[in-house]
């Protein structure tokens, strides 16, 4: 018998989700727990795992493609079971796929196209596959109940529904349980990944390559908003008019930070070990919040949130052939991390964030957010709080400039950082004394090594 | 700047009716009582001194009689108005009423229009007994062809008859005895309101009420009550059935995100399920609660003034129905 393969609700908000990249060909034998597709929902991309062995038989919607959930996208045959049979018998069934929307992205060469309709099909051959379970459910009877204006509040507002006690009858989540979840902040961080919340100014990502002619003469194209881009549109928004910012810069001395790391690295060298200057920042951060708990903290309408563990976010720009935004990745308790753990951790995260995309647990629960351009040449810049955190740190770049060092004019290296404050949670002085701490770790690295 | 003065409903009526009258010769006033009585509810008071028997006409107690030849009149160009004592006792003339006037533009591949008022009380007037007590406006109003006013002030009264006795379908002006007396600004300069345009009586943020008519003045009651307990009512009063002013209604909810209806008819088949039906279809993703209905309860009215009033919609009810979709109950 074979099996149906059925686009998966990936967040208990995901309607519809968009087969990025199929891992996975006709004829393709495959195991249980095998990633054979990249799926993004509107929150992440992530993969999509079988669950049975058995062969791809046929692929029913190509790359690019939007489809509902539940929607039948792939057909396995089973072991022992004839492939070419099953693709025929497929074929021979209407498109189950619901919904196309223009604008989607056209799938790339040689991608499977869409299975034909045929006239004979058969009322009872059209009964899409039940969708799968969705995740986090209520207890009881397993359903959600909510009314259908907390539904589009949640979804606009990226609320869990899942971790909310419904004040109607039968415990109904209605308007008001989500207004106060909202304004709570509890748009709980598992539930939103931090690519939703990402908030450094991007650096400009070609979406779509076809607006740049070959002539080189520029012209006009409409651009179809992924998910990435509309929640990162919709949050930023939130964030910048919600949120009271303003900015606080300082200049560190850069030349025994530089210094440090030099001979750290020809000495890890052959252990793999390549330390970069964002990994002391994170480390420099993370230590910091011991004196300034306040910076490690969320604003919560009645109450300040003290947190009592420090996960520094990483904004992660990704290459515009994954559709290009960017993600945070989280430095779980980056305080209790060596500055080794920290480098490996990082560069795992960035890389896996521009290839296979991270999942919800590696962008969630950022309590501090630390986005560097300095590999850009940058020399400042400031960026938008990432909520429900208080405060984001924009760097720079280390850059060789004229100093004045001990009465003399000398060279040497600076770099800029601007703290983007809450200013509801964090007052000027208090981020200037933070500032002084950071100030003091990154000039003074061997601090940072034990 | 035109002056306003207060004036009694049955004045601002009547200031309508005798402005249209002046204005165009085809229109004239027929019903029982309406002209050597000046009118049973002194609606028509000094209206025969002004325009003779002529044009205000008295009847003898024969409804279907002087409601078909308000048609006839109609379809050979004048423009009827039919005083009903009571629209309880249109109902021995539904045939002229449901079954010739709406009808007849359509009948007739549209060679006749049919320019007619029927107008006169509607709703209990208190203590009147089962049949005297109707309110006419959701049976009346599943029939196609014909438009439904229901006045709520003096002002609106005026506005709405002009409007009604110009519009060149037939229109089912509701009255009620109970409002008769209710003073209210009106303007010495002539407005016309349109029909299909609904208003907003109280303006909130929290629940839409809306209504027709008479029963919104519970509706303001109970607004005023809720407020006190922080719960901030908005009320639209429709003004007319046909043409709805849905627009107005859907605009409303989607701003409170709840909606109470407040139909003075029984709930079956009724103004407040259709108003419902509309709500849901149009603004379901915007209602933290289905809408709920009140009405008058599932039965025929009684004589008796305690049985009476607790099966008509009031204050308290519509207080329990916003309480329920503001899931404050």
């Amino acid at each position: 018998m074979s099996i149906e393969i059925t686009m998966p609700r990936l967040s208990d908000t995901m309607e519809q989700g968009t087969i990025i990249k199929w891992n996975v060909a006709e004829g393709d034998v495959v195991s249980a727990g095998d990633a054979v597709a990249d799926i993004e929902t509107d929150k992440a991309t992530m993969e999509m795992q079988v669950f049975d062995d058995g062969t791809i038989a046929r692929i029913l919607v190509g790359q690019g493609k939007i489809v509902e959930v539940g929607t039948v996208i792939a057909i396995l045959a089973e072991e022992g079971e004839d492939r070419e049979k099953v693709a025929a018998t497929v074929a021979a069934q209407p498109a189950v796929q619901r919904s196309q929307p223009a604008g989607a992205q056209p799938p790339p060469a040689a991608e499977p196209d869409e299975p034909t309709v045929t006239a004979t099909a058969t009322a009872s051959s059209t009964t899409p596959a039940p969708a799968p379970p969705p995740q986090g459910e209520a207890a009881g009877d397993g359903r959600v109940r909510l009314s259908p204006v907390a539904r589009r509040l949640a979804q606009e507002h990226a609320v869990d529904v899942s971790t909310l006690q419904g004040s109607g009858p039968g415990g109904r989540i209605v308007k008001r349980d989500v207004l106060r979840a909202v304004e709570a902040g509890q748009e709980t961080a598992a539930a939103i990944p931090p690519s939703a919340k990402a908030v450094v100014p991007a650096t400009p990502v070609p979406i779509d390559t076809t607006i740049v002619q070959a002539t080189g003469v520029l012209e006009e194209a409409t651009v179809v908003l992924s998910n990435m881009r509309q929640t990162i549109a919709r949050r930023l928004v939130e964030a910048k008019a919600t949120i009271p910012h303003y900015q606080v810069t300082v200049t560190f001395n850069m030349d025994p930070l530089l210094q440090l790391r030099r001979t750290l690295n020809d000495q890890l060298d052959e252990q793999g070990v390549r330390l970069s200057v964002n990994d002391f920042l994170v480390r420099g951060c993370a230590l910091a919040m011991h004196q300034h708990p306040h910076f490690n903290a969320s604003w919560r309408g009645d109450h300040i949130k003290i947190h009592g563990i420090v996960n520094i976010g990483l904004a992660i720009a990704l290459p515009g052939e994954r559709g290009g935004g960017l993600v945070v990745a989280t430095v779980r308790n980056a305080d209790q991390k060596t500055l080794r753990a920290i480098s490996l951790e990082s560069k795992h995260l960035a890389g896996k964030a521009r290839t296979r995309g991270l999942t919800l647990e590696e962008m969630a629960d950022a309590t501090f957010t630390l986005s560097n351009l300095g590999m850009f040449g940058v020399e400042h810049f400031t960026a938008i709080i990432n909520p429900p955190n208080c405060a984001i740190l924009a760097v720079g770049a280390a850059l060789q400039k004229p100093v004045v060092r001990h009465g003399e004019m000398t060279v040497g290296h600076e770099m800029s950082a601007t703290l983007s404050l809450d200013h509801r949670v964090i007052d000027g002085a208090m981020a200037a004394q933070f500032l002084a701490t950071l100030k003091q770790l990154i000039e003074n690295p061997a601090t940072l090594l034990v | 700047m035109s002056t306003t003065r207060q004036i009694e409903f049955r004045d601002a009526l009547r200031e309508g009716m005798s402005e249209e009258m002046r204005r165009d010769p085809c229109v004239f006033l027929m019903g029982e009582e309406v002209a050597q009585y000046q009118g049973a509810y002194k609606v028509s008071r000094g209206m025969l001194q002004e325009f003779g028997p002529q044009r205000v006409i008295d009847t003898p107690i024969s409804e279907s009689g002087f409601a078909g030849l308000g048609v006839g009149a109609a379809m050979m160009g004048l423009r009827p108005i039919i005083e009903f004592m009571s629209w309880s006792f249109s109902l021995v003339a539904a045939d002229q009423i449901l079954n010739n006037a709406p009808k007849m533009l359509y009948m007739s591949g549209g060679q006749f229009k049919v320019p007619i008022v029927y107008r006169g009380n509607n709703g209990a007037g208190g203590q009147l007994g089962s049949t005297h007590s109707w309110s006419v406006e959701s049976m009346y109003a599943n029939v196609p062809g014909l438009k439904i006013a229901i006045p709520f002030d003096p002002y609106d009264a005026k506005g709405l008859i002009k409007t009604a006795i110009r519009d060149d379908n037939p229109v089912f002006f509701l009255e009620s005895e109970r409002l008769l007396s209710v003073k209210g600004d009106v303007p010495e300069a002539e407005y016309l309101i349109p029909l299909g345009q609904a208003t907003v009586r109280r303006t909130g943020s929290d629940c839409t009420i809306v209504s027709f008519g008479r029963p919104l003045y519970f509706c303001m009651e109970a607004a005023e009550t809720l407020a006190s307990d922080g719960i901030d009512c908005e009320v639209i009063d429709g003004r007319t059935i046909r043409p709805l002013d849905i627009e107005t209604i859907v605009r409303s909810v989607c701003k409170t995100n709840c909606c109470v209806v407040v139909d003075q008819s029984w709930p079956f088949a009724s103004i407040g399920a259709e108003v419902a039906a509309q709500v849901h279809e149009r603004c379901f993703d915007d209602l933290d609660h289905h809408v709920v209905r009140v009405h008058s309860d599932d039965v025929p009215p009684a004589y008796a003034y305690n049985l009476e009033q607790e099966m008509l919609p009031n204050a308290r009810k519509i207080c329990e129905a916003v309480r329920t979709v503001t899931y404050n109950a």
